[in-house]
């Protein structure tokens, strides 16, 4: 039984002011209704300003980078009318797509549009706060292409990555807001309002596929409803059913002449707009010889394919993206950062990974070295310094001397593997021959040990 | 007069004047304001139409909804009569929420027609024609959807403008249809009417729809000479227009032809399809323009203490707006008003001006009960201006058993002067 899921995600832009009036859009560092004025509070006799440019440019990137095609005539703004606490005027601003027909990774994108975010009301209290009203959203509307809450769960990740990517949208988190469709192949479909994360997403998808399968099972109809997440429980309430849904009285805002996007200002933004991650991947693989495993593992984080790109200016590119790739992302995972979070500078992977090829240090020694950075972003040379470099020089030495030794006496290695224990005095000897006397036998004896035991 | 004698005298008309029942709200402040006056309108008393938010002062749009309702902020109209010195005296009376067009319909009581005493004074802007034509205030501001300065202006005998969309700015307007509504000037003479107009219209960077030119000094620019200007008249107005308003209508036309202009015939054959599409329009947009009416901010749920008009406009509207309907009234309504716009720009094309009744029937007397189609039958003449979105202007032509009958001169858009100067020319006496 297939399960078909589709998105709408709403996001905040990362404009200074709203998106109809110059009220400042940081209003959650600000007093409750103090980033307000006439428009944003729908006081009679209130008028939109126009629309705010910054917020218009930012959709029609984000629509570029999710490959869609930019409509080309009249783009109305139209008041979606509903009776909320949190809606000042009555009615919602939303515009008709600007961008259609995109994809993100298979996932076919329908529409993006403008919208104004409505203020923020407390049921409890029964207060509301405008500080948040008309501050300026993007929606993405996606096709009902995907068939698992897990694959859901990437295909967000991956929209969040994108709109990080732009610099658009709201860096704080927290501000995306979704609602989902779903539906078990040829039952009804059911939406899910009030999700606000990946992980409620995901929770959500997976209590809901249970509850329409368990429903199923039963011999009963899943019902065409609107259901409410809610978190705290992790479970979907029903908020209405189809025949109770509201009717919005969509008229285009005859406050607002339609907006019209030309081909010089798409052409303008495509030129100022970062590379998608996947064209940066294909770059990685054609620009540096990377693996298309590793570049796509650089590309996740914009701030990780700078870095790699920084990085392999001053050493070979295919070491540095192994090295980023395999153990500075895994050392990241491992502590729940991003590489922007940790604070490592790109300078000090850069000498991390010259001590390494240099053979200064041992790749086991400069992955120690990494846990250290990501746990405390220093220079790697007083780390060395700390971990005294003389023993760690040394310890790499003896190591270094005892995997060429056993190389080198494969005969020995094999009669002490035969169960003549004494022929590995022999290997120690070509250790202590190569070391100069300096290491202490019995060290090398248990080191030799360990290495041809595997 | 003028300056703080003039605006104190005016307070004073106003005080012996109340029984007309112009105003809903004075300015307390507007003898201080009068002796710090400034500018080109230094020490004018203006009467501002209760939809206009003016800081401090009470915006009620004559309805309970908003009774207590005091502006705090001025509409850009507003500060820029204050920045020319114009003294804000009060907030007239009007139609509720300019639903309506004959004064009747405001929740605190109709106005009377200071120039036909008994009858109503027309609407929606029907307190600030009374206070107009009664002296009290130099000049008053309305508001024009389908006729709100022009009808009240024909009934009360005075001068009334409604400008091009989006000349003037409607930042701090109360909505009735958002793509229709204009604030104008009415007077008692087209000088002070230009003047007026001079200062409020010109664009404004906080505002969608205001159009991006500077608008010439009307005042300073005026002219009484009209010989070779052509003015178009259609017949069809004579379909809907009592032969006694015609009759008055073409003695006006008379005295411009022998003035030297030139009356040349134009079709309209449209004309009376121009009020369904404006009453469509205006339902839908009202209905969502007050949704903001919610009872949770500005007292009262509009619903709840509206009169029959307004509610009726609220109603008509739900219904129009809603999704399955939407394609067959309102979408409908805007493709006929671009052939409407079309039709009235395309007669405009051969001629200066298009001048004919304002109003296709005298005011009814106080309280006599008329059905809503009757009354909305009163638009028919004026609504098109709006639709197309045009100005016209209106000025007394003359009486019908002494009660007013205005001449109405409709333009090109941005056509302002030539309306103004057709206007002077006939205030002018001669001929
Ligand atoms: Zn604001």
């Amino acid at each position: 039984m297939e399960t078909i899921i589709g998105f709408e995600i709403h996001e905040q832009l990362a404009t200074r002011t709203k998106l109809y009036c110059d009220s400042p859009t940081n209003y959650r560092d600000v007093p409750p209704n103090t980033n307000v004025c006439e428009v944003c509070t729908g006081m009679p006799g209130a008028k939109p300003h126009p629309v705010n440019q910054e917020a218009i440019d930012a959709v029609v990137e984000i629509a570029l980078m999710l490959g869609c095609e930019i409509v080309k005539g009249p783009i109305y703004i139209q008041r979606k009318h509903y009776d909320y606490p949190d809606l000042p005027s009555g009615y919602q601003r939303t515009s008709l797509p600007i961008g259609r027909n995109g994809n993100l990774n298979g996932i076919n994108i329908w529409e993006v549009h403008l919208e104004e975010d409505p203020g923020k009301y407390d049921p409890t209290s029964g207060k509301v706060d405008y500080n948040r009203s008309g501050v300026p959203l993007v929606e993405i509307v996606t096709a009902p292409d995907l068939r698992s809450p897990e694959e859901a769960r990437n295909f967000l990740r991956e929209l969040i990555k994108i709109l990080h990517y732009t610099g658009k949208a709201r860096a704080e988190g927290g501000t995306m807001r979704t609602d989902t469709n779903i539906s078990l192949e040829g039952g009804a479909r059911v939406e899910i309002k009030n999700i606000n994360s990946v992980k409620g997403a995901y929770k959500a998808l997976k209590f809901e596929i249970a509850r329409q399968k368990s429903l199923r099972k039963r011999g009963a109809a899943v019902r065409r409803e609107t259901r409410a997440f809610l978190e705290a429980q992790m479970i979907t309430k029903t908020m209405r059913l189809k025949e109770e849904a509201e009717d919005y009285r969509y008229i285009p805002d005859p406050d607002i002449p339609p907006l019209l996007i030309t081909p010089e200002k798409i052409a303008e933004i495509k030129a100022a707009m970062p590379e998608t991650p996947g064209m940066k991947e294909r770059r990685f693989v054609a620009q540096y010889g990377v693996k298309p495993e590793d570049a796509k593992v650089l590309a996740s984080e914009l701030e990780l394919a700078n870095a790699f790109e920084e990085v392999a200016k001053e050493v070979d590119p295919q070491f540095a993206a192994t090295w980023v790739r395999d153990e500075l992302k895994r050392v990241l995972v491992y502590n729940d950062k991003s590489f922007a979070e940790s604070g490592i500078g790109t300078g000090q992977v850069v000498d991390l990974l010259r001590m390494i090829q240099a053979g200064e240090i041992t790749p086991k020694t400069g992955k120690k070295i990494l846990e250290i950075l990501v746990a405390k972003p220093q220079p790697v040379e007083r780390i060395v310094e700390e971990m005294g470099l003389g023993k760690i020089k040394a310890d790499d030495i003896i190591e270094k001397a005892c995997e060429e030794a056993v190389a080198e006496n494969p005969q020995a290695v094999a009669d002490y593997l035969g169960g003549k224990g004494e022929a590995l005095n022999y290997v120690v000897g070509q250790v202590m021959r190569k070391t100069r006397g300096r290491a202490d036998a019995k060290t090398v004896l248990e080191m030799l040990k360990k290495k041809v035991q595997g | 007069m003028g300056g703080v004698e003039g605006v104190a005298s005016y307070l004073e008309s106003i005080e012996e004047g109340k029984e007309v029942n112009a105003f809903l709200d004075l300015n307390p402040r507007a003898l201080e304001e009068a002796r710090l006056a400034e500018g080109k309108l230094a020490g004018l008393a203006i009467a501002v139409k209760s939809n206009i938010s003016v800081k401090g002062l009470r915006a009620a749009c004559a309805s309970f909804t908003l009774e207590n309702y005091v502006a705090g902020y001025d509409a850009t109209v507003v500060e820029r009569i204050r920045k020319e010195g114009g003294v804000v005296v009060g907030m007239t009376n009007m139609d509720e929420f300019a639903c309506g067009s004959s004064g009747e319909t405001s929740a605190f009581g109709p106005t009377q027609n200071p120039a036909a005493p008994g009858r109503i004074p027309g609407g929606s802007s029907s307190g600030s024609a009374a206070a107009v034509a009664a002296s009290l205030c130099d000049a008053a501001l309305g508001s024009d959807t389908g006729g709100s300065i022009r009808n009240p202006a024909s009934h009360c005998g005075i001068v009334g403008i409604k400008p091009t969309y989006g000349l003037v700015p409607r930042y701090g307007l109360i909505d009735l249809a958002m793509s229709l509504d204009q604030i104008g000037p009415m007077a008692r003479d087209v000088h002070t009417a230009a003047l007026l107009l001079e200062v409020i219209a010109g664009p404004n960077p906080k505002e969608c729809t205001t159009l991006k030119v500077e608008p010439p000094e009307y005042s300073r620019l005026l002219s009484r000479k009209i010989d070779g200007c052509r003015i178009g008249y259609a017949r069809e107005f004579e379909e809907f227009t009592d032969p006694r308003i015609t009759s008055v209508i073409k003695k006006s036309l008379d005295r411009l032809e022998r003035m030297g202009a030139e009356v040349v015939p134009v079709t309209l054959p449209n004309l009376g399809k121009g009020l369904s599409t404006y009453y469509l329009t205006v339902f839908v947009e009202f209905f969502s323009a007050t949704r903001k009416f919610d009872g949770r901010r500005y007292g009262r749920k509009i619903e709840e203490v509206c009169g029959r008009e307004v509610l009726r406009r609220i109603l008509l509207g739900r219904y129009i707006s809603q999704k399955e309907y939407s394609g067959k009234y309102y979408k409908k309504a805007l493709q006929f008003r671009s052939l409407i716009k079309r039709e009235l720009l395309g007669a405009l094309e051969g001629v200066d001006v298009i001048a004919g009744p304002t109003v296709p029937k005298l005011p009814h007397r106080l309280g006599e009960s008329m059905d809503p189609m009757a009354m909305y039958g009163y638009d028919v003449l004026t609504v098109p201006t709006n639709l197309a979105g045009i100005p016209a202007g209106v000025i007394k032509a003359g009486e019908v058993d002494g009660i007013p009958v205005g001449l109405q001169v409709q333009g090109e858009p941005l056509g302002e002067q030539k309306i103004l100067n057709v206007l002077y020319a006939l205030e002018d006496g001669g001929c």
